[in-house]
């Protein structure tokens, strides 16, 4: 019903040396003949439209210009008119309206086929369109081939390609296919028409497979069937292998809560006091550790009772508040060992107030001996100041002396390597400072009694440079450092006595926590007052314990001191312990 | 000392890698059979031709391409077609115009021909090159084309300058040339005659690349394969 007036279809040329024009006549019925219109050109470079030199040619409704006529990259203009009015106009020029013609002469020939003879590869030749003159090279042509099953919808496609014969791999012998080709100028987009159909045929040259019709399909049920086996297989095996990293790599275990050492069985049976036990056991591993370390948190002992050496278990009493006493002395008793003097305030040379319970007083005595402050540990020095030195100091540092000593629930008796009780002046380091200072220093917890004392190795770093100037007497500890240097200790042992005591202290000189060993310390005292002879000038090695105070860094640890005021400045680096004070005269 | 062997080795493979990289990058040349600059190396004249026509072919395809492109980008509604009845500066050099003419034309002169297009080219190449960069939003495809165009068109003219001294036999003629005044066209403050412009001389960049990649065909045809292509 649309009126549409003649227009110009397309323009086209085969072979870059002619063209033609085509168009519509539209639906005019006034038009009485297509004469009528007319098909005017012009090129670029001239004035005058001209008329189309060949209307027949091209068939109907089409304007044919030859060789003469063509000008290739020469713009051209065409328009559709009659005589009165303009139709259609188009432009263009010759090298952009480039189309062939379809490729002539295809055939087929058999390359080879498969073994089952079900497949067969064929080469598909053909020649260029006549027209095209590709051998003087005027155009050059790239060829596309499309085929397909005959049955088929859809055509393959192959990619374009100059050559002019193609190899067409694995067709199925038993089935038919249709072949057909274009073409188009190389560096166009559009091509031309397709070529006739070229029919291949397996069966006409006698290759045709009869038998294998089926064909065969994926066989997806077997692929199915297959893999499921196949997966199973691998789970069970892997479940079911002896390798554990395999497995675990596989089918990582599930984490579940444990502890360590405790079975889950155990729990189970509900065998509760052998969970406890090992539950215990976890404690005391934590005991031992810290046995081994240097710095020991100082364990409160206050055992009241003289029975309690009868408890059942070491660690009860060790770990037991009850045995906390205010006395501050472990397993310090009344009896003749001098436990009671402990707090008791007029006893001189106990430098080692046990406790806060203890006597101020006495306790300030001590502590003006003491450098150390050991809470409640054992009271060493008490015991010290009751039993003969040289009993102690000739007696082997054994344990069974101890236990012997023990029994009698003095804790100063059990020594970590000597049965002996330093002296209480040289034992000023243990004496605690409770009442002047608050109750954190340091000692070595060198072993628990079975009645649940706990031995410590006292530390010592005596004053005995001091004291070695005063003749190394007691009263001349000062107790301005809380630490005594055992170089100090040690000069104030007397020579001929040194020789006697040096095995002890070199006993005592390889100790590995470096602690002075009471003995170490009680020789040194028991040589004390025998001889005012020159102290060895060898250094024993300085192993002390002391309470950090503050970390004074860089300039190092300010340790703990008593409130005394160090009467002289020297002091002794081997020992190489500072106290607050000496620091603070020593910096600025 | 294994390691160092190779790790030598495998320097030397980057190294080659690398260079055969770099020398295939445009993807029309095959492998060099003389390096640059070698006296007594001579390649053949098929190979000179072979060479030739695949820069004249992949110029032609990227000028193709680029006028595709920027039709389809800036030149529709524009009426540029409409228009297009444009002129070329080579308009002026008297080339072949069909099959027969080119036939008939000698080989030398149609070399010389060639030249001329080809240096008539150079001077708006390198102009098209920096001014597509002006133009507003210009895709990265067009401004890379037209870049590599310019660089490709110098290469061939070296190659059909050394065609060309094989060829031939008496003196080489430099005389043709055509200037290009387009220049302030391609500068115009108004965008849609700037456009135009660019739509033109696009235009023009494509049909004369046709020609040359032609003119080539049909010289190697005729020269190397005695018309049997």
């Amino acid at each position: 019903d649309l009126l549409q007036g003649p227009q110009i279809s397309k323009c086209r040329s085969p072979e870059m040396e002619t063209f033609s024009c085509y168009w519509t006549a539209g639906n005019f019925y006034n038009l009485t003949a297509p004469r009528i219109i007319q098909l005017l050109y012009k090129k670029s470079n001239e004035e005058d439209w001209k008329e189309c030199p060949d209307y027949i040619t091209s068939g109907q409704n089409s304007c044919y210009f030859n060789a003469s006529y063509t000008s290739v990259w020469t713009p051209y203009c065409v328009q559709l008119a009659s005589k009165n009015e303009v139709y259609d106009k188009k432009c263009f020029s010759v090298d952009e309206i480039v189309l062939p013609d379809p490729p002539v002469h295809l055939n087929w020939t058999l390359l080879n086929t498969s073994q089952t003879g079900i497949h067969g590869d064929i080469q598909v030749r053909w020649d260029p369109p006549p027209t095209a003159d590709v051998r003087k090279g005027w155009i050059t042509l790239e060829y596309e081939l499309q085929y397909k099953e005959v049955n088929e919808t859809k055509w393959k496609e192959l990619k374009p390609r100059l050559s002019t014969m193609v190899p067409l791999y694995s067709l199925k012998t038993a089935r038919d296919y249709e072949i057909r080709i274009r073409s188009r100028q190389r560096t166009s987009e559009k091509f031309g028409e397709f070529s006739e159909i070229l029919y291949v045929s397996f069966s006409q040259i006698g290759i045709g497979c009869d038998h294998c019709t089926e064909e065969v399909e994926f066989p997806w049920f077997l692929v199915v069937v297959f893999g499921v086996c196949g997966l199973a297989v691998t789970v069970i095996s892997i479940t079911l292998s002896k390798q554990p990293r395999l497995k675990m790599l596989i089918f990582p275990p599930v984490p579940v809560p444990k502890i360590k050492g405790i079975d889950s069985d155990l729990l189970k049976k509900g065998k509760l006091d052998e969970v406890n036990s090992i539950l215990a056991c976890h404690d005391n591993y934590k005991t031992q550790l810290y046995n081994d370390d240097l710095w020991v948190e100082f364990i409160e002992l206050d055992i009241e009772d003289p029975d309690e050496k009868n408890r059942a278990s070491d660690t009860d009493r060790l770990l037991s508040e009850d045995h906390l006493k205010s006395h501050g002395c472990l397993g310090v008793k009344d009896d003749d060992s001098g436990r009671a003097s402990c707090c008791e305030p007029d006893i001189p040379e106990t430098d080692f107030s046990a406790s806060d319970t203890c006597d101020a007083t006495s306790d300030s005595d001590q502590f003006k001996k003491a450098t150390e402050k050991e809470e409640d540990l054992l009271c060493l020095d008490r015991q010290d100041n009751d039993e003969s030195l040289p009993s102690l100091a000739n007696t082997d540092p054994q344990h069974q002396h101890r236990n012997a000593q023990s029994e009698n629930s003095h804790p100063w008796a059990h020594f970590a390597d000597s049965v002996e009780s330093p002296r209480p002046s040289v034992h000023t380091q243990i004496s605690n400072q409770n009442s002047l200072t608050s109750t954190d220093f340091y000692a070595q917890v060198s072993d628990i009694t079975p009645a649940g004392r706990v031995v410590l190795s006292p530390g010592q770093k005596s004053k005995l440079g001091r004291a070695q100037r005063e003749g190394c007497t007691e009263q001349n500890f000062t107790m301005d450092n809380t630490y005594f240097c055992e170089a100090d200790v040690k000069k104030c042992i007397a020579v001929p006595s040194h020789e006697e005591n040096e095995p002890h202290v070199q006993e005592q000189s390889y100790n590995e926590d470096g602690y002075f060993t009471t003995e170490s310390l009680t020789t040194t005292v028991a040589n004390f007052g025998a001889s005012t002879a020159e102290p060895p000038s060898s250094e024993m090695p300085v192993a002390d314990y002391t309470s950090i105070h503050i970390v004074h860094s860089p300039q190092g640890l300010v340790l703990n001191a008593t409130a005394l005021p160090v009467p002289d400045k020297e002091f002794n680096v081997s020992c190489g312990y500072v106290s607050t004070d000496q620091l603070n005269k020593i910096m600025p | 000392m294994s390691t160092k062997g190779s790790s030598l080795k495998g320097l030397l493979l980057v190294v080659l890698l690398v260079s055969h990289m770099l020398l295939t990058k445009e993807g029309v040349t095959s492998l060099p059979i003389c390096p640059n600059g070698s006296v007594n190396c001579q390649l053949s004249l098929e190979e000179l031709f072979d060479r030739a026509v695949k820069l004249s072919h992949y110029i032609h395809f990227l000028s193709s391409e680029m006028f595709n492109e920027f039709d389809e980008r800036y030149a529709q509604g524009r009426g540029f077609i409409a228009k297009a009845v444009n002129s070329c500066h080579t308009a002026s050099l008297t080339t072949p115009e069909d099959k027969e003419q080119a036939q008939q034309i000698h080989h030398e002169d149609l070399l010389n021909l060639i030249l001329g297009v080809l240096r008539s080219w150079n001077d708006p190449l390198i102009h098209l090159a920096s001014e597509v960069q002006r133009i507003k939003e210009a895709p990265e495809t067009i401004l890379w084309k037209a870049v590599e165009i310019e660089e490709q068109n110098k290469r061939l003219l070296e190659g059909m300058e050394k065609i060309v001294g094989r060829v031939h036999s008496g003196e080489v003629g430099n005389d043709i040339y055509t200037p290009w005044d387009g220049l302030p066209s391609l500068q115009l403050a108004d965008e849609d005659s700037r456009l135009f412009a660019f739509y033109n001389l696009l235009h023009c960049l494509r049909r004369d690349s046709h020609k040359i990649d032609n003119y080539l065909k049909v010289l190697k045809c005729r020269l190397i394969h005695d018309n049997n292509c």
